[in-house]
Order: C-alpha cells, then sequence, then structure tokens
C-alpha cells in the first residue's frame, strides 16, 4: 500500500507542470537573471576602492588586516584606510569623506551612516575579522590553557606571541583571504536562491496533503472512504514529495555549480546535510499551510510562494544588504524566517571555519520544522469533520 | 432480508444549519434506494454522515450490522463510493486513475489488474484508456469517476448524484451499469434531483426535503400520496375563458390550468377521462394539436407532499 501510493504520488506529482515549473524552472531562471545582473555590478564594483578609517584602540589584528587590506601595491586592495581619533572619524563621516569608521577595540564596532554595498563591505570583513580573531583565541586558549584573550593584549610580552600566531594561523587555517577578488557579496543572492527552492519544495507537500484530506478535496474523501489508513497515504506522499523537492535542489546544485560557478565552501556533507534540512523545513510549512487553511489548493500554492519569496528577500535575496539591516535592526524575523536560516547556514559555511553559527542555523530548521509538523499533526489526525 | 444499512435518528447540524433532521432508514440487502430530492435537501449530508465523513450531533449508524466509525477497515473495505463531484487526478490516465483508487483497497496486482478492465469495461471507456481526464467530455469524466469509485467490487455502493451534467448517451451507459452492478449482488443507495432516474432505477424511493424524510416507498406506493389520479394535457392556441369555465364543470375534474398554449386538466378519478375531453373538444369545435394523458409522477407527490415543485 505504501508503495502503491509512493509510486503513484512520484507520477502525479512529476506530472504536474505549475508545481515543476516553480519548483524546477523558476529557480534557474531566476539563478541566470541574477549572475547576468551580478556580473555587471561585480566588474563595475571591483575596481573601486573604500574609503574608510579606524579608530586604533589597541587590536593588533584589525590594524594587520585593515594594513594588508589597503596596501597600495596590491591587486586586491579593497580600503583606502586612515588612523585616527573617534572624533575625527565622527567628523570624516559626516562630510561623507569616508563610508565608515571602526572602532577597533576589544569588542570591535562598526559605525556607517548609510546602507549600501560599501558599507556592507565593511561590515562584513570586520564581521570575518571577529570571526577570525575567535578563532585565533581559541587555538591560543587550546595551546596555552586558557588564557582569555582580553588578558593576552595586557602585556606587551604576549602581544608578540600573538601576532606571530595570528602569522602562523594566516598559513595554517584556511580562513578565507579577504580580498576583492574573493569577496564576492553576490554569493548571499544565489544561497537564498536554494532557500527559496527548499521552501518552494513544500508545494508537493500543500498538494499532498490536500489531496489527502477528506475536509480539503473528494480525491481526500476517496482515501478516506478507503480501507487504507491515512496515515500510511499521508508518509508515502510526502515522502515523495521529499524525493521530488530534493531532485529539483540537485539540479539547481549542478546549475549554480557548474554553470554559474557559485562556491558552496569545501563541506559537501555539510551542503548535503543543509539542503536535506532546509527542504524539510520547506516541507514542514506546506504540510502546515495545507492542513491548516481550509482553501483551495491554488490559494494554499500562493501563500507558500509569497512566504517565501518575502523570506527571501529579507534573507537578502535581492542584495546582501537587506540581510545586514534584519540581522541587526530585527533579528527577530531570523528566528521565524526558514529562508534566513538556509541562507545562513550556507554563508556561515562558505565564510567561516568555525561551525557554531552553521548548527545554530541547522537547529533552528529543525526547530522550525517540527513545530509545524506537531501543530499540522492535530489537523491531520482528524477523522470526522464538522463540514467537508 | 438482510439489513445492510441501518440509519436510526441521524441529526446533522452544520454551524448555523440544520441539514439533516432525525431521519431513519433502512436498506436491504440487493436493493437499489434512491434518495429524492431538491438541491440542499441533506442527501449529501446523509450519505458523508453515513460514511464517517462528517460528524453528527445525534443518531446512529450501523452497516453490514456494525456501527459505523473510521477505523473499521473490514467494513469499509466493502464498500464503494462515487461522490457528488468528480475527484480524479489530472495527471493520470483514465486506466492509472482507476488503478490507483482500486489499489487502495485490492493489494493482489494481479487481481486489481482483472478489476480495473471490468470497472473499464462497466463504464464503456474501453476506448478511452489512454486518455487524460482533460481530454475526456463531461459524460465520459463522470463514468471514469464512477469507475474509480467501484473498481474494487463493493457489495454496498453509494453513488451522490452521479449523472448531473451528463448527457443522455452517457446517462444511459450509467444506469445500465448501475443495474448490472446490482445483478452482480451490490446493494446502492443512490441520490439525485431527476425523479424519471429513481423511477426506472430504483426499488425503493425515499422522498428528502429541507432535511427530512417526508414520503418512502416503491414508485407506486409514493404516487397513491399525490392524491391524483389523470393528468390530461392538451395542446390549444387558443381558449376562451367561458370554455375553460365549463371544462371545469365536467365529471372528475379537479383542477384546470391553461398558459395560452397548452391545457392541463387534472382528474382526481374516474375513467375515460381522456376520450370524454376529446369529446367535449370536438363537440365546441375547438381545434388541437396534441392530447395525451399521463399517470401522475413523483413531481407530483412532492407538490402534493411539499406545496412545491421537486425541479428548482
Ligand atoms: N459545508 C457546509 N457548511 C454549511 N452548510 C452546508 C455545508 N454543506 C451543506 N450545507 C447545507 O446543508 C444543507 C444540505 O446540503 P446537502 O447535504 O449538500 O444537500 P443535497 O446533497 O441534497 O443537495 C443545505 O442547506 C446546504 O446549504
Ligand atoms: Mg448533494
Amino acid at each position: 500500500m505504501f508503495i502503491h501510493n509512493f509510486k503513484y504520488s512520484l507520477k502525479t506529482l512529476f506530472k504536474d507542470k505549475i508545481l515543476i515549473f516553480w519548483t524546477f524552472m523558476f529557480p534557474i531562471i531566476l539563478g541566470t537573471l541574477f549572475s547576468l545582473a551580478f556580473s555587471n555590478i561585480e566588474d563595475s564594483e571591483k575596481l573601486k576602492v573604500i574609503d574608510i578609517a579606524v579608530v586604533d584602540n589597541g587590536n593588533v589584528v584589525f590594524k594587520n588586516v585593515f594594513d594588508s587590506l589597503s596596501d597600495e601595491d596590491s591587486d586586491d586592495r579593497l580600503f583606502n584606510v586612515r588612523y585616527v581619533s573617534e572624533e575625527e572619524a565622527i567628523k570624516l563621516l559626516e562630510s561623507e569623506k569616508i563610508t565608515g569608521y571602526v572602532l577597533a577595540q576589544v569588542k570591535p564596532k562598526v559605525v556607517v551612516s548609510n546602507n549600501g554595498i560599501n558599507e556592507t563591505v565593511l561590515k562584513y570583513v570586520v564581521d570575518e575579522i571577529i570571526e577570525y580573531q575567535s578563532i585565533v583565541s581559541n587555538f591560543l586558549a587550546s595551546s596555552m590553557h586558557e588564557i582569555r584573550l582580553e588578558d593576552i593584549q595586557m602585556s606587551e610580552f604576549v602581544l608578540d606571541i600573538y601576532s606571530e600566531v595570528s602569522k602562523k594561523m594566516n598559513e595554517e587555517v584556511n580562513i578565507h583571504d579577504i580580498s576583492s577578488e574573493n569577496l564576492s557579496y553576490t554569493m548571499i543572492e544565489f544561497y537564498t536562491l536554494i532557500a527559496m527552492t527548499c521552501l518552494y519544495g513544500g508545494i508537493f507537500a500543500v498538494v499532498s496533503i490536500n489531496n489527502t484530506l477528506a475536509n480539503m478535496s473528494f480525491k481526500g474523501a476517496r482515501v478516506s472512504v478507503s480501507p487504507t489508513s491515512k496515515k500510511i497515504v499521508i508518509l508515502s506522499r510526502l515522502l515523495a514529495s521529499y524525493v521530488i523537492q530534493l531532485l529539483g535542489l540537485v539540479i539547481l546544485f549542478l546549475f549554480t555549480i557548474f554553470v554559474l560557478d557559485v562556491d558552496y565552501g569545501n563541506d559537501l556533507s555539510l551542503v548535503v546535510l543543509t539542503s536535506l534540512v532546509g527542504s524539510l523545513a520547506g516541507l514542514s510549512l506546506g504540510v502546515f499551510v495545507s492542513s491548516i487553511f481550509k482553501s483551495s489548493e491554488n490559494t494554499k500554492t500562493s501563500i507558500l510562494i509569497a512566504f517565501t519569496m518575502a523570506g527571501c528577500f529579507l534573507s537578502g535575496m535581492m542584495g546582501i544588504t537587506m540581510k545586514y539591516v534584519v540581522d541587526s535592526k530585527a533579528p527577530i524575523l531570523n528566528k521565524i524566517n526558514p529562508a534566513a536560516m538556509i541562507t545562513d547556514a550556507f554563508y556561515s559555511l562558505y565564510y567561516f571555519t568555525t561551525r557554531d553559527r552553521f548548527w545554530f542555523n541547522i537547529i533552528s530548521l529543525v526547530i522550525f520544522s517540527v513545530i509545524l509538523i506537531v501543530v499540522s499533526i492535530f489537523s491531520l489526525r482528524r477523522q470526522r469533520y464538522d463540514s467537508i | 432480508m438482510k439489513k445492510v444499512i441501518e440509519v436510526s435518528n441521524l441529526t446533522k447540524e452544520y454551524k448555523s444549519v440544520r441539514a439533516v433532521n432525525d431521519i431513519s432508514f433502512d436498506v436491504y440487502e440487493g436493493e437499489i434506494v434512491g434518495l429524492l430530492g431538491p438541491n440542499g435537501s441533506g442527501k449529501s449530508t446523509t450519505i458523508n454522515s453515513i460514511l464517517s465523513l462528517l460528524s453528527f450531533s445525534k443518531g446512529s449508524i450501523k452497516i453490514f450490522g456494525e456501527e459505523m466509525s473510521p477505523n473499521l477497515y473490514e467494513v469499509k473495505r466493502n464498500i464503494g463510493v462515487v461522490f457528488q463531484d468528480v475527484a480524479v487526478f489530472d495527471e493520470l490516465s483514465v486506466l492509472e486513475n482507476i488503478d490507483y483508487f482500486c489499489g487502495l483497497y485490492i493489494k493482489d496486482k494481479s487481481v486489481r489488474k482483472e478489476y480495473v478492465e471490468d470497472a473499464i469495461n462497466l463504464v464503456g471507456l474501453l476506448d478511452f484508456k489512454k486518455f487524460y481526464p482533460k481530454q475526456l467530455s463531461g459524460g465520459l469524466l463522470r463514468r471514469l469517476n464512477i469507475a474509480c469509485g467501484i473498481a474494487h467490487k463493493p457489495k454496498l455502493i453509494f453513488l451522490d448524484e452521479p449523472t448531473v451534467a451528463v448527457d443522455p448517451q452517457s446517462r444511459n451507459n450509467i444506469l445500465d451499469g448501475i443495474l448490472k452492478l446490482r445483478s452482480e449482488g451490490a446493494t446502492i443507495i443512490y441520490t439525485t434531483h431527476y425523479m424519471e432516474e429513481v423511477e426506472i432505477l430504483c426499488d425503493r424511493i425515499i422522498i428528502m426535503d429541507k432535511g427530512s424524510i417526508i414520503a418512502s416507498g416503491t414508485s407506486d406506493e409514493l404516487k397513491e400520496l399525490a392524491n391524483i389520479e389523470e393528468k390530461v394535457s392538451v395542446h390549444i392556441s387558443e381558449l376562451s375563458d367561458e370554455v375553460i369555465e365549463k371544462i371545469k364543470s365536467l365529471k372528475n375534474v379537479e383542477e384546470v390550468n391553461y398558459n395560452g398554449d397548452v391545457l392541463v386538466v387534472i382528474y382526481k378519478k374516474g375513467e375515460d377521462n381522456l376520450v370524454k375531453l376529446m369529446d367535449f373538444l370536438s363537440k365546441n369545435k375547438i381545434r388541437y394539436d396534441k392530447i395525451f394523458s399521463e399517470r401522475p409522477t413523483l413531481n407530483d407527490v412532492f407538490l402534493e407532499l411539499t406545496g412545491k415543485e421537486l425541479r428548482d
């Protein structure tokens, strides 16, 4: 009975042209458009050097990094850095001589006055350095028995070691070199594209559930009057949905990797895990929308698509700036936005060498899915309805 | 005779409407029972309550002697349902659709193959096996809908308005199919608002209106309730009020209606009413095109019982 349902489910879902368009074709079309649009932006942005100021409050790592990024002899020159006092920095920012300034202290801070690509790049670089610093400090902590970063910075002597270690780390740890070449802020758009596809996959679950519940469709009523348990029908159909969802994702991955040159980092197994969990979130979303709302299949599909689009927009689909705005101004949105979780998981896989942020996203996605499924189960379990 | 369905005091309310109001009836093995009533009279609600799809406020339903419940798989295995709306997969062919739904009942593949063939033959879709629902006309689609519901050879079949908006050819095919299913031993519950169908098809008729059963019995038994004996219709293009008054005073005449085209004379009882009316017309030199006599219909019964027409 399971196999029978599974087989026919695959067949019906695959042949549904509208579903296949949204989940297989649309992301590829969108990805192609992105890459066309961004190839222009990136070319024009590449040569620009960003004017910034650094208020040096004794964070050596910061100084090192900014020095190397503003090396005039380097092709990868990203910044034009001035080292100034905080008052001066504020003045420079007000007169728009600089994009922003960095307070290079124990807890570094970026101050900008606008939101744009340049500001985003600056913030990104600082994020990266902080991340890098924590790796160093972890490294030190493990090799020097629990000496905290703050303590280290106290003494001149340790400072030396610190910069020595930093240099070493630069060679040993494969932290991304921050250069205008590698700093592709369009990568995030492609990650949102994957997130979108994961969530769009929920459409298959919408259709599957709609066709299984007696209060949603007469096809569902047929299932309900048959001697086959609804549990089996639901599980087999959802498994079929999941399989097709993943297939769509595989195609998109192949397309983005081989045609659009998108880089997902080196850890393939974690990329796969993110896809599996991301698709699960999409599936749960589909199950939820389909079992909770009593409306036509089209309406439900539209709800799912609208939610996904809004989610992807907030995670930076139309520009990484949006992601920063949400991250800093309304982080709560990221807690309920699976698109942000998926995007951020890929983002942290690619940009960060530590995995804390990655796992946080994965766990968030799992929690998101479990909550939706549990809520849906109450509705799915019903056998008799007040009205059909 | 064995009771297949026992419905006692079934009452079902939607939020504000009492759709089924304290109805009780039994269905016996091998019968075709017709549930006849205008749209909104509660037929579908009754069927869906019997099938445990709807929760209901009062009453009990027994099928094959067992209190019906959603988990009664052994009972459900022997039930076939054709819902009022077409419910098939657009992405599957005729053959696949039937095979899919049959597969919810029959595990064995070779048995299923045979059953699916039988169902296709029964509804006459042999030439359309590979067609997709979108390619079928309304009538053929209805036939597919029926095949999907009965392919597993159930002992008890529910058909909810299976002939709505169907061309005459498909309608005949469907009615023939239903008679064939009965001859193979199935018990059938058939809902419709077409009185002609229940007259042709049903051994027993239950007439519903506004959620209640207002009469039940065989077609002949019900017609006794109509309280009229004969209805003569005459096509006349012109008729004076004076003549109409004269006709009203003829023997046995109960009621006379003239709409400028057709004269309808209703008789309560008596014999040779038609001949006597023809005599009267020729004596008065009234020319007419067509004249015929009818026995009362179920519509007349409905009219008598509710004061309104069955057809809306
Ligand atoms: N889902 C529903 N919610 C509220 N009222 C309903 C619903 N379904 C049917 N009704 C009402 O219940 C009554 C009986 O409907 P139904 O059983 O569909 O009649 P029939 O099948 O004889 O046309 C009607 O008045 C109808 O408007
Ligand atoms: Mg109905």
